[in-house]
């Protein structure tokens, strides 16, 4: 093909990607279609559906040219303007989204206002369906989450300066449902890329990034992450990633609701930028009125019902491994995620006995006398040392990972049973059973290797 | 439901011997085809492509097969005004490709080739204020990043430039219960970040932050049936993966922990007997990324044909002894 009539060719195509693109707001998937030889007077651009595809022929030319293009421009020997600039990129990146300076040319673009943060978000998430790994896309996203984060904490900072009027009311508002819809729409996408991709590394250490920045410390946003991951998993049972996200979302909710005992007035809500929760969990809602029996009474009940809470995770989290592996026998993601929830459980039980001992004595074992004598069954409550693993666990009637009723404080201290806790004798009775049925000869690798965990690292530990 | 181990089953005619030849011709010809297409696609890490290519060389003995002073002027070409080095012309400056440029320059013994006070001064600049490195000036975070400003740093003799002990802080944050570190704190253990985390405490004299027995543990339970490793449970065995398995175990003393014989295996299996190079499996395409991670590891395992690597910067040995730079190991 001559040299000009190639540069007319590919212009056309870049053309009728951004056009596509512009014309179809709800193309959702990009991909290659296999088709070695060009069809006259076609253009190589084909929507099916909300499917964006291109003919593979164009590819080879196409993907070359666009990018030595861009280089060129970024070595000040060719002049492009903005809305080029926009297309080319675009186009670039939807072939080879780790080619890292055409990003950098879109943060420009973010920077200087010409282009729209959520359109870049929508063009990653567009590579992400044909590239679900993309480090440079992952890495560009978070890029581009910080400058809308930027925006609004900025709009916070103003409001605080200024007295607030109705229309700022109403401004603060919409950015918070802004933000909550985009941290929505950040969950969507990673777990988007986590079904086309298995143990996706980066789809999933970006979803805890996202969590990290735009929701730090509220509760509400990780228990639903935590409910709405509980069939996802079930369903990906090798999936190491996903798992270790449950094990991220585990321990921040255990670490909020540890903080809770220590000091109940803390707000869930710690960062002016992050998503707001639009209803309160239930254990922070002061005017609920179940909540509230007196002055002193309602910290101390407040801080009965975060432990209670934190036992009733991880008595949860236990009985959906335990389920798991006996369902999907062989499987080293589950016995890994194992290991990682009884030492999380470890820890905390470790942590709340040294501030215990630390003179703070309202904190583990008084709660525990206080919760044996209202108990029918005892047992069911121990926690501390010397647990005997035989309570039953099904102690607590526990639907899928359903909230805690604030109701449950008062029935808790008319003697129904606490959830039961891990505890090493359990986990040594699930051992032997395992052992005892007859499984598959990785399932008693598994089972062994993490009998020895318990005796090196948790038994041998001081 | 039966189960079902993600591994490769390893066929009896696969190769079992090193052919260490076809693998030189295999990369000394690798930068002569350039494809138009391919070459395109990965222009954006070319600078670690070539360090790969070139160390696998060292290690074989052929350096002297490639064009030296191209790479050098290349390279120089690539020094930003900031005093980053870019992947190559045109590109962005990173740590990444600042990293792989220096590693280069040292296989060439010659770092005076680029303004080395402008590198340090880069790379000082893209510290934070809790110790961790930003990859450039948009500001990613990542604990590969921390490695590759202390390893440049420390093949430039420089590493006092930079506050070590934030950048110890951050990477130990990074540390999870298993033993192993992710990207970012609260990250799922991976072997890649390991390797760069345990090559990290090296170069700044910190390893017995480590709690190398049960890190230990997790990188042997890397290995498959096949002998070769994965990066993270459940996942295929690779030979980029054994080589930062085997080099972090390397690092924290614990390589015997492992069946070294079944991994020596599983690697000479990954040959192309035909094409020369290694593959991430047997019977994939090869590739120069996988072909150093391949002779490296067999390095690692001892094999003499080839030159002893470092496993913390993945060099030959014999070009730190010259610039005097001796990574800590524990035993
Ligand atoms: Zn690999």
């Amino acid at each position: 093909m001559a040299e000009c009539e190639e540069e007319v060719l590919v212009q056309r195509v870049v053309k009728d990607i951004t056009n596509a693109l512009k014309r179809n707001p709800s193309i959702d998937e990009i991909g290659v279609i296999p088709c070695p030889e060009a069809r006259y007077n076609r253009s190589p651009i084909v929507l099916v559906e909300n499917k964006l595809g291109v003919e593979s022929w164009c590819v080879k030319f196409l993907l070359p040219y666009v990018h030595n293009k861009l280089l060129l421009y970024r070595q000040r020997k060719h002049w492009l303007d903005r809305e080029a600039l926009v297309d080319i990129t675009c186009t670039v990146l939807l072939l080879n989204p780790d080619f890292t300076t055409a990003w950098n040319v879109r943060k420009e673009l973010v920077q200087s206002g010409v282009l729209n943060p959520e359109k870049d978000l929508y063009l990653g998430q567009l590579a992400l369906t044909k590239f679900p790994k993309s480090p440079e896309t992952w890495i560009h996203r978070r890029w581009v989450l910080q400058q809308v984060l930027g925006q609004s904490s900025a709009g916070d900072r103003r409001r605080r300066q200024q007295q607030r009027d109705e229309a700022d009311a109403e401004r603060s508002q919409q950015l918070s449902e802004h933000l909550a819809r985009t941290l929505h729409q950040e969950m969507k996408v990673c777990s988007d890329a986590a079904c086309r991709y298995p143990s996706n590394y980066n789809a999933w250490s970006h979803r805890i990034w996202v969590l990290q920045h735009m929701a730090r410390g509220n509760i509400k946003v990780f228990y639903d992450e935590l409910s709405s991951m509980r069939l996802w998993v079930s369903m990906h049972v090798s999936d190491h990633s996903g798992f270790h996200y449950r094990q991220f979302l585990l321990k921040e909710l255990v670490s909020e609701l540890s903080q809770s005992t220590a000091s109940s007035t803390s707000s869930p809500q710690h960062r002016s930028s992050s998503v707001s929760s639009s209803s309160p969990v239930p254990f922070h809602n002061h005017a609920n009125g179940e909540l509230s029996g007196g002055e002193g009474g309602e910290d101390e009940e407040e801080r009965q019902l975060s432990f209670i809470t934190v036992l009733q995770l991880f008595h949860q989290e236990m009985e959906l491994i335990s389920d798991l592996i006996q369902s999907f026998p062989g499987h080293e993601t589950l016995w890994s995620h194992r290991r990682h929830v009884f030492f999380l459980w470890h820890q905390w039980r470790t942590d709340q006995q040294l501030s215990n001992d630390g003179g703070d004595s309202t904190l583990l074992s008084d709660r525990e006398a206080g919760l044996h004598k209202g108990g029918a069954q005892g047992c069911a409550a121990q926690v501390g040392e010397g647990v005997n693993g035989q309570c039953p666990s099904e102690a607590m009637e526990v639907e899928g990972a359903s909230l805690p009723d604030p109701r449950d404080s008062k029935r808790l201290k008319r003697g129904v049973h606490l959830p039961a806790p891990p505890s090493l004798p359990s986990e040594y009775t699930f051992i032997s059973s395992v052992l005892d049925s007859c499984c598959p000869s990785e399932q008693r690798r598994f089972a062994l290797s993490y009998r020895k965990w318990l005796d090196t690292v948790i038994v041998q530990q001081p | 439901m039966g189960t079902q181990v993600k591994d490769v089953i390893i066929k009896p005619e696969a190769p079992n011997a090193l052919l260490l030849d076809k693998h030189a011709d295999y990369i000394s010809a690798y930068g002569s085809k350039k494809d138009d297409y391919e070459y395109t696609l990965s222009e954006y890490l070319r600078m670690s492509g070539i360090y790969w290519g070139l160390t696998v060389m060292d290690l074989m003995a052929q350096l002297p097969r490639m064009n030296r002073q191209e790479i050098i002027d290349f390279i120089k070409a690539c020094q930003h005004e900031c005093g980053g080095v870019s992947a190559s012309i045109g590109h962005d400056p990173h740590l990444l490709y600042t990293l792989s440029a220096v590693q280069i320059l040292c296989l060439y013994d010659s770092v005076d080739a680029i303004d080395v006070d402008k590198v340090v001064e880069y790379i000082k600049g893209l510290q934070q204020e809790d110790g961790s490195f930003a990859g450039d000036k948009w500001g990613e975070i990542d604990t590969r990043f921390s490695f590759c400003a202390v390893a440049t740093l420390a093949l430039l003799g420089k590493m006092d430039t930079i506050n070590v002990d934030k950048a110890v802080e951050f990477v130990l944050s990074c540390m999870n219960f298993d033993g192993g570190f992710g990207c970012r704190p609260g990250s799922e253990s991976h072997a890649g970040q390991i390797y760069c985390c345990t090559g990290f405490l090296s170069l700044t004299g910190q390893l017995h932050q480590v709690n190398a027995d049960l890190l230990g543990w997790w990188l042997c339970e890397r290995q498959l049936p096949s002998g070769g490793l994965n990066g993270r449970p459940e996942k295929l065995p690779d030979v980029c993966y054994s080589w930062w398995v085997l080099a972090s175990l390397k690092i924290i003393g614990r390589i015997h922990w492992i069946d070294k014989a079944k991994l020596r295996t599983f690697i000479l299996a990954c040959q192309d007997e035909e094409t020369g190079g290694f593959a991430d499996r047997p019977g994939d395409m090869v590739d120069p990324f996988h072909t150093l991670f391949g002779i490296a590891g067999l390095s690692l395992l001892g094999d003499e044909q080839i030159k002893p690597v470092n496993p913390v910067l993945c060099m030959p040995e014999d070009v730190l002894q010259r610039i005097n730079l001796q990574p800590d190991l524990l035993s």
